[in-house]
């Protein structure tokens, strides 16, 4: 029997029993629709941490070392740190490792008041080497980033992110404005590219940043830093140039074991993996849960279809007759079952594509199409059909004509 | 057309033994024969139309259909014979009863090869007077127009065997009437017919009889002309 035929009279047999047909599809609707939301948002969800994460951390090529054993919680400021990390340990790094590609000293403190004319703000005001912006992968939207020569001389000039620009210059170029940091008049002379949102939901454009050299000799009078950021050289071996760091940071502050070091080392390639393992791991739970409801599905598959089966020896007995194979009627109802599972699976991606929209605007994740939940859902839908449409299938092609006819 | 020789068909019963349905009868089949096969009911005379049709094979024995001997044939051949050379009529006319007749009728071609000739189901459908019904379902028909569509769909194929169930035993006289003209036409144009019936008018349009007992042939009246007694209700 050819292929066309077969789909035809498998349509018409679905037509037929209209109402089995809707509750055959209707497992599979309900199984690939929440595998392709639950999918879906798992994989917008790990996007959407993924890049939250990038946005505060700029690149992944870096090293960070901030003063202090514990961990401390938050930014690390003037205020909260002991002052243990010096300009000199940021020069040593540069200087004496060869695994360091650049270095960028900082020193961060919030709670300074920012004035341009009757508007004030109180940002992060970040004291930073002239290399920033490719450690940071951060970008310059107007205007012109400090150079070191600035750095030097100590110059008074500041950069500043959209977050204020919008607080002081609410309608005005803030280009070659002079604003005041903490009484102290500084000119404007650029604008960063905003960065958005970091990982835990605040804003990243809430900052000023000043060279490090004014900030630590004209504003703060604080001779230690808050943060060092070290680009390695070679990012497949930054667990080694972390190694390195560590080392020499200790070798500086004569720190021996027993005692601890004072001073912490982050490196963002390596929190970044488990983040990412942390999303993955929801995902296959979101997943595992759907795939579970797709198998309900097949089930229900299964059990419709050795129902239809029993009720329809009559026409498998009178098809046997005129001449169908066994092939021909496990063909039959094996082509029936992925039908049906096919219908079910295209009519639940396309509500698991409305669920996901719906999802993704009530989470205000990304609207993020992520096409492969749903090309898997058709071929699933199409695998569900085959093995659950199997037995039945079988079971009918068994049937003794004589014993059909007869029933 | 027919060589049955020494066919048996035992059928288990499960612990309380067998049962020798037939046993050991042989016979032939001429081609353009019209037989009745007769007999009480347990008789083996449904069992030797299934094995004539290729739907049940003998337990032992040989039986070829058109020389060719289909004892040890498999299920995609059988299916292939039934197809193109047989023709079933069943007393309960087995339609498929949410379907058409056209339909209906079209079903041996899609396993034939597939091509469904739309215009050669119609004609059928015409030649047992029931056109003008063709787009009816069949469950909205009668009984004896359910049977008439049968008879369209077992000529479908052309098939040179005609096998027929009690075709009439579900119908009225009327009805019963038509159907017992349409085989005597399909007779008439050469196929061969084999009728199981225990109706003596019907038999009395066969020109040969077959009468079967507890598994075994006990007449097998072969008249030298073929009746051409017209069907009338209660002769004999």
């Amino acid at each position: 029997m050819k292929a066309p035929k077969l789909v035809s009279q498998a349509m018409r047999s679905m037509r037929r029993y209209r109402l089995r047909t809707i509750l055959m599809a209707l497992g599979i609707v309900v199984g690939i629709a929440s595998l392709t939301v639950l999918s879906s948002i798992g994989e917008a969800t790990k996007r959407e941490t993924m890049q939250r994460f990038k946005n505060m951390i700029g690149t992944f090529d870096t090293i960070i070392v901030r003063p202090g054993g514990g961990r401390s919680r938050g930014m690390p400021t003037l205020v909260n740190v002991p002052p243990t990390l010096r300009f000199e340990d940021a020069d040593a790094i540069a200087r004496d490792l060869p695994e360091i590609r650049a270095v960028a000293e900082m020193q961060t403190a919030f709670d300074v008041d920012i004035k341009y004319r009757d508007h004030a703000a109180s940002p992060a005001v970040i004291g930073t080497s002239p290399n920033w912006l490719e450690l940071r992968s951060d970008e310059v939207q107007d205007g012109v980033f400090f150079t070191q020569d600035q750095n030097a001389a100590l110059a008074r000039v500041a950069v500043i992110g959209t977050d204020v620009r919008t607080v002081l210059f609410p309608d005005q170029d803030p280009l070659g404005k002079t604003l005041r940091i903490a009484d102290l008049p500084f000119q404007v002379i650029g604008l960063l590219k905003s960065r958005g949102a970091g990982p835990a939901g605040g804003s990243l454009d809430n900052l000023v940043l000043i060279p490090v050299n004014t900030a630590s000799r004209r504003l703060f009078n604080r001779d230690f830093l808050t943060m060092v950021i070290a680009q390695v050289k070679d990012p497949e071996r930054s667990s080694e140039a972390t190694e390195k760091v560590m080392e020499l940071l200790r070798e500086r502050h004569h720190i021996r074991p027993p005692a601890l070091d004072d001073f912490t080392i982050t490196n963002p390639a390596a929190t970044m993996a488990q983040v990412t393992r942390a999303s993955s791991t929801l995902t296959k739970i979101l997943t595992g849960v759907a795939a579970m409801a797709l198998l309900i599905g097949g089930v229900v598959i299964m059990s419709l279809m050795s129902i239809a089966v029993s009720e329809r020896w009559k026409e498998i007995g009178v098809r046997r007759s005129v001449g169908a194979t066994r092939g021909d009627i496990v063909s039959q109802f094996m082509l029936e079952a992925i039908l049906v599972a096919l219908m079910g699976g295209i009519a639940g991606a396309v509500i698991g594509w409305g669920g996901m929209q719906f999802a993704t605007r009530m989470q205000k994740l990304p609207q993020i199409l992520v096409w492969r939940p749903f090309a898997a859902a058709i071929l699933l839908s199409m695998i569900v059909g085959v093995v659950f449409g199997i037995y039945p299938a079988w079971k009918a092609s068994r049937l003794d004509p004589i014993q059909a006819l007869r029933s | 057309m027919i060589e049955a020789e020494n066919i048996s068909k035992t059928y288990s019963r499960g612990e309380s033994g067998t049962v020798e349905a037939l046993q050991g009868i042989s016979f032939q089949i001429g081609p353009g024969e019209f037989v009745a096969v007769r007999g009480a009911s347990g008789s083996g005379k449904s069992t030797l139309l299934n094995i004539v049709g290729c739907l049940d094979q003998p337990s032992s024995g040989t039986y070829r259909l058109d020389g060719e001997d289909v004892a040890n044939y498999g299920d995609k051949q059988l299916s292939r014979i039934r197809n193109a050379k047989i023709g079933f009529i069943f007393q309960s006319f087995n339609l498929l009863p949410r379907t058409t007749a056209l339909e209906n009728v079209e079903i041996p071609m899609v396993y034939r090869d597939g091509h469904v000739d739309r215009r050669r189901a119609l004609s059928a459908l015409e030649r047992v007077g029931l056109a003008a019904r063709a787009h009816h379902f069949a469950m909205q028909l009668s009984g004896g127009e359910q049977q008439r569509v049968a008879i369209a769909r077992a000529l479908i194929n052309s098939p040179a065997l005609i096998l027929a169930d009690e075709p009439t035993g579900n119908l009225d006289v009327n009805a019963g009437r038509e159907v017992m003209r349409l085989l005597e036409d399909l007779h008439n144009e050469g196929r061969t017919i084999v009728l199981v019936t225990h109706d003596d008018a019907i038999a009395a349009s066969a020109s040969r009889e077959i009468q079967l007992r507890d598994g075994k042939i006990i007449s097998d009246r072969q008249p030298s002309a073929k009746s051409s007694l017209p069907l009338v209700e209660g002769a004999r």
